[in-house]
């Protein structure tokens, strides 16, 4: 018998490929070389040089890998966010991996091997390869949430995240059987061709796809375990996960209910809306009486997980277009905020408390304002990079007749705009009760280094979101 | 002949009992068993749909092959994170790991 | 009418020990009742006429994972003999949503849904080259990525088995 091989061109799958043998030469060059720290750089390197492809693919035709892969516009734009998401999360644990752990080489490696399933989700174009990708992107994750390991709470955070994130995995395939078994097909086109108006089976497997979607990017009411994991997980594992996370499932979700549900957006489009309101306000209300900051953080990303499905739940072009800049936005400022925490918490606590925010001013004007301008961007005051991001997806809404979700997510704005700025007087306060007690803050050239290339991401997108948002609308384009 | 609908009805209820132990028991490794229990009730589905719907297409058998390489990476990797917590707690019962509250 | 037969023996038997798997205090009784139950989804793969599929269960399921698992229970032996009570508090609840489930599934399957009266075709001769084919043919993207989760596995697994060196 004999075998054709297809003769398929990895082309599309470049930049992917660049980080997998950066990730292979980091675990190698991990057994050999004495000095770690090089093994960071060795991966800011190959996210470098795996951008550079990125912008290469772009000049050309859009190239496509079977019914699996592309590598449209929309791909790359997803490609540019998740690798800047990658290049500052290993910036932000570069000075937590040299001192307080022993195995930056797996750290690395499995931060770029997140990176890969990140990128891959959205290329993918059929659900099996949505699937596997979003599993290497979740198994990365979970073990990488289990790495401060002298912490309790960080294994017992990953075990969380695990058996939550298997769980929805199993509602996921669940839902993907569904699809095939009413659609024949497993790419998101053929899905499209053949679903029809949707029959019932369709339906049930939407919903149990948006089951396990809402899970991953951590939707309510399925966000439960979202502030245990990003409390416990290191805060440059939590950094990256909430901003790559999202990015990744969001730009897999939205391509999927735009090629292949684009037909049934009448019963699609108010489900998602209704989610979006309970994601945002549920999001918002429990972040207001947090005492932790990186629990403060995660209900707040919960909150921005809200906004952005407005810009899904839209389904029109400023929708996607919108929800695409938001993400771009999303990744600085939250970023920005989660390298802030880094910097405040006491070694070995892995976290930090509001009250010791008290009177960080004082002693660091430079970093207080900084976390201000990320608090500032995040609560949607203009003319930062949150601001129009919100302004996008909430115009969206008012596009597509849904002006009642803009104002709910208005609303909502000037509720998170409460927690935000606490956290802001909290580092401007007068400290007259704890005296003269020195607000612990180490400076490590790398990470000030990240945080300043967040700030400047942060103003620059917002003083001229013009040249974002084109290529936001640039990468909408696929969806006609 | 067997009617589709048999086949369906049985990973329903399969995938029913694993989402009851996933959700009731208190240990790890058992609600892992009961994730296991839920994927295998899926992988059925695709199965039946294969043979039902487009036996001569080879879709549904690759997507079941795929979920079960995904099963059992991730019970490699689920099974190693429970060890390490019970070698730092002495216990892998969920409801004892709870440091984690807000 | 034998199949039927076979079906509905092959199908309790699968459910009955999935149900042991679920129910059962003893984490290692439980375990041995999942072998059981895979060994049933095995015999269902069988009367689908996925063989190929019904060796690759027997082999990872029933010898792999299981092994694993039973690895796991024994490398944290504290749980073995224990007898505190194996379900949670809220056990009662999540039965209770569970028959809901259920019941909402079956009356989706058997009711809602409009099967077309579908008599399987025959499964092509040479199924199992044609999956071949596929699997690197068709299919080699998701085949290659997936390469990449095992290579996470087994790193993962590593990282975090691993004794502390300190």
């Amino acid at each position: 018998m004999t075998i054709t091989m297809p003769s398929v061109s990895l082309m599309p799958y470049l930049p992917e490929i660049i980080l997998l043998v950066t990730a292979l030469l980091v675990l190698l060059v991990d057994t050999v070389w004495g000095d770690k720290r090089w093994l960071v750089w060795l991966a800011f390197l190959g996210t470098l040089v795996s951008g550079v492809a990125v912008w290469w693919l772009a000049q050309g035709p859009t190239l496509q890998l079977q019914d699996m892969l592309t590598a449209d516009a929309y791909a790359l734009f997803i490609d540019m966010v998740v690798l800047i998401v990658a290049a500052i999360s290993l910036l932000l644990a570069y000075d937590w991996l040299i001192e307080h752990n022993e195995q930056q080489g797996e750290y690395v490696a499995l931060l770029l091997f997140a990176t890969v399933g990140m990128m891959t989700m959205g290329a993918a174009i059929n659900v099996v390869t949505i699937f596997v990708a979003l599993e290497i992107l979740s198994l990365s994750l979970y073990i990488l949430t289990g790495f401060a390991r002298e912490r309790l709470t960080s294994g017992e955070a990953a075990l969380k995240y695990f058996l939550l994130g298997a769980f929805a995995s199993a509602f996921f395939l669940y839902g993907a059987a569904l699809l095939y078994g009413s659609s024949g097909h497993l790419d998101l086109i053929g899905i499209g061709q053949n679903l029809g108006t949707g029959g019932l089976m369709a339906g049930a497997g939407v919903a149990l796809l948006l089951v396990g979607f809402s899970f991953k990017v951590a939707l309510a009411p399925f966000h439960m375990w979202t502030p245990d994991v990003y409390q416990g997980a290191p805060t440059s594992v939590s950094a990256f996960m909430s901003v790559g996370a999202k990015a990744a499932g969001f730009a897999a979700f939205l391509r999927f209910f735009q090629v292949a549900l684009a037909g049934s957006y009448a019963q699609w489009g108010p489900a998602l809306a209704a989610l979006a309101v309970l994601t945002m306000t549920w999001g918002n209300l429990a972040a207001l009486r947090q005492e932790s900051l990186k629990r403060l953080l995660a209900y707040s990303s919960i909150a921005h997980a809200g906004y952005a499905l407005v810009g899904l739940a839209a389904g029109n072009s400023l929708g996607s277009s919108g929800l695409l800049f938001y993400l771009l936005a999303y990744a600085f400022m939250n970023l920005g905020a989660f390298g802030v925490a880094i910097m405040l918490e006491k070694p070995g606590s892995g976290d930090v408390m509001m009250s010791s925010l008290r009177g960080t001013s004082r002693q660091h004007p430079l970093l207080a304002a900084t976390m201000a301008v990320f608090m500032f961007s995040l609560a949607g005051v203009p003319p930062l990079a949150g601001f129009f991001g919100k302004l996008y997806v909430f115009g969206a809404a008012v596009e597509a007749n849904m002006a009642w979700l803009a104002i709910v997510g208005v609303i909502n704005s000037a509720l998170s705009a409460y927690y935000y700025l606490r956290v802001t007087v909290l580092m401007y306060m007068r400290d007259e009760e704890a005296g003269e007690e020195e607000v612990a803050v180490s400076k490590p050239p790398v990470l000030v280094f990240a945080l300043v290339v967040a700030l400047f991401f942060v103003v620059i997108v917002g003083l001229w979101p013009s040249v974002w948002m084109q290529m936001a609308q640039q990468a909408a384009l696929i969806f006609g | 002949m067997i009617p589709l609908s048999w086949y369906l009805i049985v990973a329903a209820l399969l995938f029913v009992i694993g989402f009851y132990g996933a959700l009731s028991r208190r240990n790890a490794i058992a609600i892992l068993m009961s994730i296991e229990l839920m994927l295998n009730a899926v992988n059925i589905n695709f199965l039946a749909f294969w043979r039902y719907l487009t036996p001569e297409d080879m879709a549904g058998q690759v997507f079941a092959i795929i979920a079960i390489t995904v099963a059992a990476a991730e019970a490699a990797v689920g099974l190693a994170l429970v060890i390490a917590i019970y070698r730092s707690r002495d216990t892998v019962s969920v409801d004892e790991v709870d440091l984690l509250k807000g | 009418m034998v199949m039927r037969v076979v079906f509905v023996v092959v199908s309790l038997f699968t459910l009955v020990m999935a149900f042991m798997v679920v129910s059962h205090p003893t984490l290692f009784s439980s375990a041995l009742y999942l072998v059981a139950t895979f060994l049933g989804v095995a015999g269902l793969y069988v009367l689908l006429e996925a063989d190929f599929l019904a060796v690759v269960q027997v082999m990872i399921y029933v010898g792999a994972v299981s092994i694993l698992i039973i690895f796991a229970i024994m490398l944290s032996r504290g749980m073995m003999g224990k007898r505190t009570s194996s379900h949670n508090r809220q056990a009662k609840w999540v039965a209770l949503a569970s028959l809901l489930l259920a019941i909402l599934l079956l009356y989706f399957i058997t009711v809602l849904m409009r099967w077309p009266a579908v008599q399987a075709g025959p499964v092509p001769a040479g199924a199992i080259q044609m999956l071949g084919q596929d699997l690197v043919g068709r299919y080699v993207v998701p085949f290659e990525v997936a390469s990449v989760l095992l290579l996470v596995a087994l790193v993962g697994a590593i990282v975090l088995a691993r004794e502390r060196e300190i």
